[in-house]
């Protein structure tokens, strides 16, 4: 997954260890906070690299409810961005509310895009 | 492993066993000695049992798509690996699905149709990527041929409800169709396990219901709770006429009539043989009454279309020429009528009856034939064996014929025409009552 549409990540190595994911969990919340992607209410999967074919399948595949929410974020977002503001407090996207809701379509695209590779380069043998 | 081998019939003629498999699934099969078998699953989850419209069209879509156990792609590579072929056939009762494959690969194909029946993932981006698509060309194909357009609107006018639903998903239709419209109905046709059937040739009974009851309980994960369904309501015929313009292709006309009564089966397959105009030879004329009344350029096959609980038994006639539709219409109500008084010959009787016979049994021998006449059989519980059918139509009177022509003619009669409405005839205009 080293050039795969969610990057390089160390974070399932990370959680499987207790003892690391107590000591770096205080610094990766502090670091998402500081990012500032939160202050202009975006969440996490909106900074998702989209210009790519298995991303823009998975894109497809929102409910029509999510991907009206994205639209929506982002336009709000880009307003931000015009006025060279943050957003009011009140409109900050909560850490609950940053859930993952594009990657598991990401993660399921890129397990079809894999099997299809696989069955594409297949070597048949007779039993 | 087998709770009953309950070998309910092995006819003379050796046409299908009949095994209880302990999954309860009704399991039939013959062996004939083919160098390849297949498999169907035949499953209660025809038009006639969808609670919207076209969600049974898009579930014999979804047939083979991706399960717990592999994906869509991969179902389709590992076929064809093998070298078969997996097909879905929808019908007014049933939803048939076929694999085809080489004698020895049966273990592979069962699994993938077992793990259908027991764990499929209908999920939601399969249907708008792959499902919706077939769905919609379909469709489309079938509503540019007018005698299958003609066929649709004579099963809605006659049936209504229940078998009046169209086989196919409208584009209007699909709009509001869901993934969990389409496991409902799925859910509802294999959680009753009496109403699923298994139809197999080339292969024995007991070695099919053997791979099926371990091929389901590999898959069995948890039990899902089976929706509860209204009960199909009896079906009830009532006739009716339409004229729907349309300018491209043939134009088409129906003429038919229904019944709800079983008894008549047998005469309405003789009576079905003997309004037939079509003949035995290519490019010969048929010696059949109505054949001589049929224009040059119009043409008229016979339809019967039997169900569980009702018939539609009529003509379609297809042309370009609206006087010679006009012409071959009110010669198939003439010999409707004809029919209704009496005027069947003996040897006109014996022929119909010897045409109706070959055609049932040959059909047979063609493995959609099977399925569609012993499958019905099979979930019924009956032994799957076609000597009462071709007894029954042997047992056709010349009086029998007449008299259930004459309960025809006095019902409601449904006439469809398809084409240029300004030319095309009314329903009076070609003799029909009412």
């Amino acid at each position: 997954m080293l050039f795969g549409p969610l990057g390089p990540s160390l974070a399932p190595y990370v959680r499987s260890s207790r003892t690391l994911s107590k000591w770096l969990k205080p610094i990766a919340n502090w670091y998402a906070n500081v990012s500032g992607y939160r202050k202009v209410g975006l969440v996490y999967d909106d900074l998702l690299v989209e210009e790519r074919p298995d991303v823009q399948r998975a894109l497809t595949r929102l409910t029509p409810r999510e991907a009206y929410d994205r639209a929506f974020r982002f336009k709000r977002a880009s307003q931000a961005s015009v006025l060279h503001k943050e957003l009011p407090k009140s409109e900050w996207t909560n850490p609950e509310e940053d859930v993952r809701y594009l990657k598991p379509h990401v993660l399921e695209v890129v397990k079809e895009d894999q099997e299809r590779r696989v069955w594409d380069t297949i070597d048949v043998v007779r039993k | 492993m087998l709770r009953a081998c309950r070998i309910v019939c092995a006819s003379k003629r050796g046409f299908a066993t009949v095994v209880d498999a302990s999954t309860g699934f009704k399991v039939a099969a013959v062996d004939n000695g083919q160098p390849s078998s297949s498999v169907t699953v035949l499953l209660k989850a025809g038009s006639r049992y969808q609670t919207k419209p076209g969600v049974a069209h898009t579930l014999s879509n979804f047939a083979f798509k991706s399960t717990a156990k592999r994906s869509a792609l991969g179902t389709i590579r590992e076929a064809e690996l093998y070298g078969g072929v997996l097909s879905s056939s929808l019908s007014r009762e049933h939803l048939a699905l076929t694999a085809e494959f080489l004698r020895g690969d049966e273990e592979y194909f069962v699994d993938v149709l077992a793990s259908f029946l027991a764990a499929p993932k209908f999920t939601r981006h399969e249907l708008s990527e792959y499902v919706l698509p077939a769905v919609h060309s379909e469709s489309h194909a079938a509503s540019q041929s007018a005698p299958t357009y003609a066929l649709e609107l004579a099963h809605a006018l006659a049936f209504r409800g229940g078998l009046g639903n169209s086989l196919y998903a409208d584009s209007q239709a699909t709009g509001n169709i869901t993934a969990e419209d389409i496991r409902d109905l799925h859910a509802r046709a294999v959680g009753n396990p009496s109403s699923v059937a298994i139809l197999g040739t080339g292969i024995s009974a007991e070695s099919l219901a053997k791979l099926f009851e371990s091929a389901v309980s590999a898959h069995k994960t948890s039990v899902t709770p089976v929706p509860s369904a209204p009960a199909p309501s009896a079906t009830t015929y009532r006739g009716g006429s339409t004229r729907i313009a349309s300018a491209h292709g043939p134009q088409a006309v129906f003429v038919g009539f229904g019944s709800t009564a079983l008894a008549s089966v047998p005469a309405l397959h003789a009576l079905a043989a003997h309004l037939n105009p079509a003949p035995a030879l290519k490019w010969a004329s048929s010696a059949a009454l109505l054949a001589s009344g049929i224009p040059a350029g119009v043409h008229a096959r016979s339809v019967l279309l039997p169900y569980s609980d009702a018939t539609l038994i009529g003509v379609v006639l297809e042309g370009e020429d609206a006087a010679g539709l006009r012409e071959g219409a009110k010669a198939v109500v003439g010999a409707f009528k004809d029919a209704a008084g009496g005027k069947v010959g003996r040897e006109e009787l014996a022929r119909a009856v010897a045409r109706a016979k070959f055609q049932v049994a040959a059909g047979v021998e063609a493995r959609e034939g099977y399925v569609g006449a012993l499958g019905p059989k099979v979930l019924k519980g009956e032994t799957a064996s076609l000597q009462t059918v071709l007894d029954g139509i042997q047992g056709v009177s010349a009086a029998s014929l007449s008299q259930v022509a004459g309960d025809l003619v006095k019902s409601k009669p449904t006439y469809i025409a398809i084409g240029d409405v300004h030319a095309l005839p009314h329903a009076d205009e070609i003799g029909l009552s009412a």
